[in-house]
């Protein structure tokens, strides 16, 4: 009876003991990495992504935890500072991720992580401008265009534009077959710099101006960009009527409901097309060089934001492991196939027809947005001032001398050419 | 209950009795305004000397940096664009204000006198009136950004179809037009508010005053110039303080409006969206500068409800 209830006590300890090791154990090989984005609407797209990580890597389970895009920077840099934070974080590109860098709330990766998939000019908008350091693996690549409807062009009888004098042609017969000939907002002021830059960057140069801004040699009163601005005014009869009252929104419904048959933006709508619009076919176009133009036809991009690791992160091994792998041919296609987006990696192609017909153009013409790859370092941004100097453009306030002069004005306030580099 | 000491029990015993049964003692008062104190402390004291302290020095992100005096308050008058936004939202807030002072206060007057008599509908337009502001800013310039929607929006598409198509104007879209459009849906959502005010002062008024009035010949009018609208000084006084301090923070419905830069080109930019843009869409130093422009704002706001406040007392005053 004794010898009994001692050995089911000693059994009862034993398992205990075998389970708290277990446990133990478990504990120890068992990872969760929370990560951070700021885009809800990959939310799926990015966890059957991580699914297939998580297949590989077994004890390591990544949790997706996205916000809201507006609140996104106030919430991680709140989550940045202390406990609770991500391990690792969907970052801002450019001048949006040097605030976290300068205040040392990211772990440098360059030496740690293989990130030899990437250019230097893709790793350039998750590098510290300070230190040099690179804080971010590069996740996606944006690049501008012409958007038209195929259904309203083979309807009026016209192909893609190559020059700008068939693309004129092209908007004035659209134009007179009552359609809105170019379907784009300037209530949103964040749009107009990027309506100025996939029209007229070649106007102003592209990159060769760019360099020349960056090294001092010339600045945006330059009488090359000054034209590039006047060009919108060429293009406004051809925008909506009161286009500074056009929202963005309203802009995107204007093409998706066929009352114009082009939109100047982003590859990044190109989602959005596919969702809302599934029945209209949707082709893209370089904007053919503006007269007197610099250079050929260009592709404006920018690298999009970057997944870096937390510098508070209790696993820090694990996250640089994940974002690594964030850095490779795998994870770049399954991005660019599941979120219609182009990945930055060398070696992905993107499946979508639209998309790898963007990520050609870009290939073969490229060229910086340059407002947004180098001007948003400091306060006030080039875009911010931009942007509505162009609204009042289009209201007859201001003439482009004046635009160009605020712009430099601005960011002469900050930039300095010598720091550029 | 413990009797505060009494020097001359003797002489009015009963009173005193009185005095000290209805006095609690300290550490009751003290309980009593604990939590009150605590919840202003915490929420209202410790915010603003916050801010304070955050306008003083540089900042890096998130991280605070060294102490520069007022440099950043400086830097609100010397930086591009930010030395012409500024004036320029605050002259925006002068019109949004005497806007909103004109055109929906008065309202809220002739809605509250209409609404003062009648026994019918009394209720039902009352509730009407003031159900919008039940309705969160955010969505209120939202649905009117949809109504006034240059291409597709019911408003213009109305005037067009009954032959108005020169009224039909791209109201959020052209500078003459932006602001008083804001002005007149930040009305339409608020007017409520002072209906009510007015409406409650007006119940307040004797009837007998009125009556009085009658006999003596005076017409409607008379009445109102003479006896209620001179006897509404207080609640216009309220009604313009809270209205002052509403416009001079007027966020929610212009942004939602119109938009974060205050399109087009600046032409409803106000102060509360100078705010937001400096502190979230900055440069790394953005909290302190922003906090410096949220010291500036919430100084004059209160400089100027407490100077309105004692000037309107002293009207009062001068009436009686």
């Amino acid at each position: 009876m004794k010898s009994r209830t001692r050995f089911a006590a000693t059994s009862l300890l034993a398992v205990l003991l075998l389970a708290l090791v277990g446990s133990l154990a478990l504990a120890q090989d068992e990872v969760t990495l929370t990560v951070w984005s700021w885009r809800t609407e990959d939310e799926d797209a990015y966890n059957e992504i991580f699914d297939v990580y998580e297949a590989a890597n077994p004890g390591v389970t990544v949790e997706f935890v996205p916000f809201v895009a507006t609140d996104y920077n106030n919430i991680l840099a709140t989550g940045l500072t202390g406990e609770g934070g991500p391990d690792v974080a969907q970052l801002r590109a450019y001048g949006g991720v040097q605030a976290l860098i300068e205040a040392g709330q990211l772990l440098p990766l360059d030496g740690e992580v293989d990130l030899s998939g990437f250019t230097d000019a893709i790793l350039k908008g998750a590098t510290g401008r300070e230190d040099g350091h690179v804080y971010g693996v590069p996740f996606g690549v944006q690049a501008l265009g012409a958007f038209y409807n195929v259904g309203i062009f083979e309807e009026l009888g016209l192909s893609e534009p190559e020059t700008w004098d068939e693309f004129i042609a092209a908007l004035d017969t659209i134009a007179g077959a009552g359609y809105i000939a170019i379907g784009n907002p300037a209530l949103d002021s964040w749009m107009l710099p990027i309506l100025h830059d996939a029209v007229a960057a070649p106007r102003y140069g592209g990159p060769e101006f760019e360099a020349a801004v960056l090294a001092g040699e010339t600045d945006f009163t330059d009488e090359n960009y000054v034209a590039s601005i006047a060009v919108l005014q060429d293009l406004q009869p051809y925008l909506p009527p009161d286009v500074t009252g056009v929202a963005y929104n309203d802009a995107r419904t204007l093409f998706i409901s066929g009352l114009s048959p082009i939109f100047i933006g982003g590859s990044f709508e190109i989602g959005f097309w596919k969702s809302e619009a599934p029945d209209i076919e949707v082709g893209m176009f370089m904007v053919p060089p503006p007269p007197d133009s610099l250079t050929g036809p260009l592709v404006p991009s920018w690298m999009d934001g970057s997944y870096g690791v937390n510098a508070l992160t209790e696993h820090p091994e694990e996250a640089k492991a994940l974002v690594e792998w964030m850095g490779s041919v795998e994870f770049g296609q399954m991005f660019t196939d599941k979120i219609n987006q182009l990945s930055p990696v060398a070696g992905t192609e993107p499946t979508d027809p639209l998309l790898a017909e963007f990520a050609t153009a870009m290939m073969e013409n490229p060229a910086a947005y340059m407002l947004l790859v180098d001007f948003r370092y400091g306060d006030p941004t080039g875009t911010n001032i931009l942007g509505p100097e162009i609204q009042r453009l289009f209201l007859g306030e201001t003439t482009p001398e004046e635009i160009a002069d605020a712009l430099q004005t601005g960011i002469a306030q900050w930039f300095t050419p010598a720091e550029a580099e | 209950m413990t009797a505060l000491p009494n020097a001359n029990p003797d002489a009015k015993p009963r009173r005193t009795w009185r005095k000290n049964a209805m006095m609690p003692s300290v550490p009751t008062i003290a309980l009593f305004i604990l939590p009150a104190f605590v919840l202003y402390t915490v929420f209202m004291v410790y915010p603003l000397v916050q801010a304070l302290i955050f306008s003083t020095f540089e900042f890096n992100g998130l991280v605070r940096g060294d102490f520069v005096g007022l440099q950043n308050f400086q830097q609100l008058f010397s930086r591009y664009p930010l030395n012409e936004q500024l004036p320029r939202a605050f002259g925006h807030n002068v019109a949004f204000f005497l806007g909103t002072m004109a055109i929906q206060n008065t309202a809220g007057l002739l809605f509250a006198v209409l609404l003062h008599k009648p026994r019918l509908g009394k209720r039902f337009f009352r509730t009407v009136f003031t159900m919008p502001y039940l309705i969160s800013p955010i969505v209120v310039g939202y649905l009117w950004r949809l109504m006034l929607n240059p291409l597709f929006g019911p408003i213009n598409n109305t005037l067009k179809s009954i032959g108005l198509s020169d009224l039909a104007k791209p109201w959020l879209g052209d500078p003459a037009t932006a602001l008083p459009t804001v002005i007149l849906v930040n009305a339409w959502m608020w007017v409520g508010f002072p209906m009510l005010l007015f409406g409650a002062g007006l119940a307040g008024i004797e009837e007998d005053l009125r009556e009085a009035a009658r006999i003596d010949g005076a017409s409607n009018w008379g009445i109102f110039q003479h006896i209620e609208f001179p006897l509404l000084t207080p609640v216009i006084g309220i009604v313009t303080v809270l209205t002052f301090i509403g416009n001079f923070n007027a966020f929610g419905v212009v942004w939602s409006l119109a938009g974060v830069d205050g399109p087009p080109a600046g032409a409803t930019d106000v102060l509360g969206l100078v705010f937001y843009r400096t502190a979230f869409d900055g440069g790394s130093d953005a909290f302190g500068l922003a906090s410096a422009l949220a010291v500036l704002m919430f100084l004059f706001i209160f400089t100027v409800s407490v100077g309105v406040q004692t000037w309107f007392r002293r009207l009062e005053d001068r009436m009686q």
